[in-house]
């Protein structure tokens, strides 16, 4: 019974990584030459490269900054909506929006939003008498830039699960902490986020893979730069791939992401599987 | 069984239909162009246009155009599809990726094609403006047949130029020029800029570009035009192309600081947030379409000389297309660089058209007479030099240009980041330089 989903498994994710494993080990050797065994030369390569490691420090930056502010803004709006009526369905679907709009449109959107002078964001500052920043040309900004778009586009996805996370909070719990004089505040820290605990786990997990697995809007907005300072990893081996045509540092590149989504996805299960036991003990 | 044998039967007489009729006994040579859009405006449907028009006069070839996007993206699509073995017949290539094309045995040369028709690489490339003959023909032999291509031009909203008190029949000529008129020409309120004096793009690809002629006027040289492992970044005449960009920003305040993206800057001049750019001539037709003001070009300002590069794109033929297909390929290729045809795609567009005839043509000549700015435009051709083209011209043009976006953006002096780009681009030349300059004889 298993061995199809076997041989798919084998097929489609076991197979390119031991291609892509020996890759990383080969490479030209002669400019326009074939394929040859460089040992781990292409993992020199990558880590000397200041680019792969703005890339790594980008990506860490990237991660903080849109998974935790988006997991607290998708809480904010589940507790805001968890009652439901008819207003909060409105609600629900206006956060709910942007999941739906694809990431090249959406980078196509705010690519006009942050357009310096002409741009929607700068046309209403200016009514301000503030001239904005150059949202995408300025190497301090730009990752930020790109953030804003992101948490703006998965706060609405992750609210979701929390939506379903609330209903799994019994009301006599709350009633028992309110009989106890608990404020909301109290309420929050002591009823609702243990209950939510393995939500927030699986939402972690989910957000810190689309933090790695996505840079559709990186391609659209910056195209990594200016000076790589948007550069997140992914992006990184497109562009060794493609641009720069050396697929050996590519591969190798492809499996530091490899083997960090691997942790962080082990360490994620290992703490989902904890609080789930400590929720049936 | 009846209607699996009626099946069988109808299906034989249509096989015997197709068989008879002369459409099916010479079915066209399928072949397929990867064209980019590098500029703003709609050179997608004109493409199209032009194709079909192709297609009608030789029903013999059924060409059919692929919208591979930026420059960039075209050279990435073209590689892709040659190494999944499947390459397009012709590809309209960004004239400076020929020589790495070449050094990677990607794209074929075609002296074959030219002899076969009876003629010299020399008489071939003679109907081409001179300053295109280095980004095409590459150690004597033609590698890639120019088909639009442009220069930058200095752009200037004359009615900001009326309004600043200014005279709009003289415009700034040379550096000193261009920054007093700039001043003169940003608006401010209080801190904030309401309307810049000078605009430049500064995004990957057009960066490169506006850097190159910058560093031209300045009476330098980016590469070395013969041989594709050396650039000359850390050069004083780079510095003070760069310095000058940078002052712009940082010391005259009449440029925005940051990376602009020629898009952003065109649609500045268009809404009269920009009061002078520097953009490609591929871009006339786009502003003039959309200008709601009356405008004027000119060369770009010089400090040294008047020096530009040329920009644009030229036909190739992939490495793999053979036969029929090869053929076809030559008889579009041939087709689409006419005097008539080139000139027609220019008069669409904005780009020159390479092909010096296409000038002589009366359409041509009506059109400039109407358009005396498409006049400027093709002048400043005659000050042109070859564009940068190195071994992985992609990546080398991307050293300098991080370190570009840097000194616009305030992070880095210019000379640091000149530095630092000649760095990285002997860097990513090294192989090259090895097996080819540095490869000596060891006894």
């Amino acid at each position: 019974m298993l061995a199809p989903s076997l041989l798919f498994l084998a097929l489609f994710t076991y197979w390119p990584v031991v291609q892509v494993l020996w890759q990383s080990l080969h490479g030209q050797v002669r400019v326009g030459g074939p394929q040859a065994y460089v040992g781990p030369q292409n993992f020199l390569k990558l880590f000397a490269d200041p680019a792969f490691r703005k890339a790594l420090a980008n990506n860490l930056v990237y991660a903080l900054g849109t998974v935790i502010p988006s997991l607290v803004l998708a809480l904010g709006f589940a507790m805001a909506l968890a009652r439901s009526s008819r207003v909060n369905a409105l609600f629900r679907a206006l956060f709910f929006l942007p999941v739906l709009i694809p990431l090249v449109a959406a980078a196509s959107i705010f690519l006009f939003l942050f357009l310096p002078n002409v741009g929607l964001l700068d046309y209403h500052l200016a009514k301000l008498a503030i001239s904005g920043p150059n949202w995408l040309g300025d190497p301090d900004i730009a990752l930020w830039s790109i953030m804003a778009l992101t948490i703006w586009k998965n706060a609405g996805y992750y609210m979701l699960f929390f939506l379903a996370g609330l209903q799994a909070v019994p009301a006599d719990a709350y009633e028992a902490a309110i009989l106890d004089g608990a404020g909301p505040w109290q309420r929050l820290r002591y009823v609702t986020l243990p209950y939510l605990k393995p939500t927030i786990g699986f939402v972690l997990v989910i957000g810190l893979l689309n933090v790695v697995t996505q840079v559709d809007h990186v391609f659209v907005l910056t195209k990594g730069g200016p000076s790589d300072s948007t550069n997140l990893l992914l992006f990184y081996v497109y562009q060794q791939a493609v641009e720069n045509y050396d697929a050996g540092r590519a591969a190798a590149g492809t499996l530091v992401m490899l083997a960090l989504l691997l942790v962080v996805t082990a360490s994620s299960l290992r703490t989902l599987e904890r609080s789930f036991g400590e929720k049936e003990a | 069984m009846t209607t699996t044998r009626r099946n069988i039967l109808a299906g034989a007489a249509l096989a015997a239909s197709f068989a008879l009729s002369p459409a099916f006994a010479q079915a066209p040579t399928e072949i397929e162009l990867f064209f980019p859009v590098p500029v703003d405006g709609q050179l997608a449907r004109d493409m199209a246009a032009l194709i079909k028009e192709f297609n009608e006069k030789n029903p013999s070839i059924k060409a059919t155009p692929v919208y591979t996007g930026s420059y960039d993206e075209t050279l990435i699509k073209t590689r892709a599809a040659m190494k999944a073995g499947k390459p397009p017949a012709a590809v309209i290539m960004s004239a400076n990726f020929l020589l790495d094309l070449k050094i990677e045995g990607e794209i074929q040369p075609m002296d074959g094609l030219i002899k076969a028709d009876g003629k010299t690489n020399d008489q071939f490339m003679g109907q081409f403006f001179d300053a295109l003959h280095g980004n095409a023909v590459l150690d004597r032999q033609v590698y890639g047949v120019p088909f639009h291509n442009s220069t930058p031009l200095l752009y200037v909203n004359t009615d900001h130029l009326k309004e600043a008190g200014l005279d709009p029949d003289k415009l700034p000529a040379n550096w000193e020029e261009l920054v007093a008129t700039a001043k003169k020409l940003t608006k401010r309120e209080g801190d904030r800029v309401t309307r810049w004096g000078m605009m430049m793009p500064s995004n990957y690809d057009y960066g490169g570009w506006i850097l190159q002629a910058l560093t031209h006027s300045n009476g330098g040289q980016w590469f070395n035009v013969d041989y594709g492992g050396e650039v000359y970044y850390d050069t004083p005449s780079m510095l003070g192309a760069l310095t000058f960009w940078s002052d712009l920003i940082a010391k005259h305040k009449v440029h925005p600081a940051g990376v602009q993206a020629g898009g952003a800057v065109s649609s500045a001049f268009l809404s009269g947030q920009a009061s002078m750019m520097l953009l490609s001539t591929g871009s006339l037709t786009h502003i003039r379409t959309n200008a709601k003001f009356p405008y004027k070009v000119a060369f770009v300002p010089k400090n040294v000389k008047n020096e530009v590069p040329i920009g644009g794109a030229s036909l190739v033929i992939p490495t793999g297309v053979e036969g029929e297909r090869r053929k076809a390929a030559w008889t579009l290729i041939n087709w689409m660089t006419s005097p008539e045809k080139s000139g027609w795609w220019s008069r669409a567009t904005g780009y020159f058209a390479p092909n010096k005839a296409a000038y002589d043509t009366p359409e041509m000549k009506e059109f400039i007479a109407k358009n005396p700015d498409a006049g400027i435009a093709v002048s400043q051709l005659s000050f042109a030099k070859p564009w940068f083209a190195t071994y992985k011209t992609v990546p080398v043009r991307k050293a300098i240009e991080d370190e570009l976006a840097a000194v616009l953006s305030g992070k880095k002096t210019p000379k640091e980041a000149l530095v630092a780009a000649q760095k990285g681009a002997d860097e990513i030349m090294r192989p090259y330089v090895e097996q080819t300059a540095l490869k000596l004889p060891t006894n």
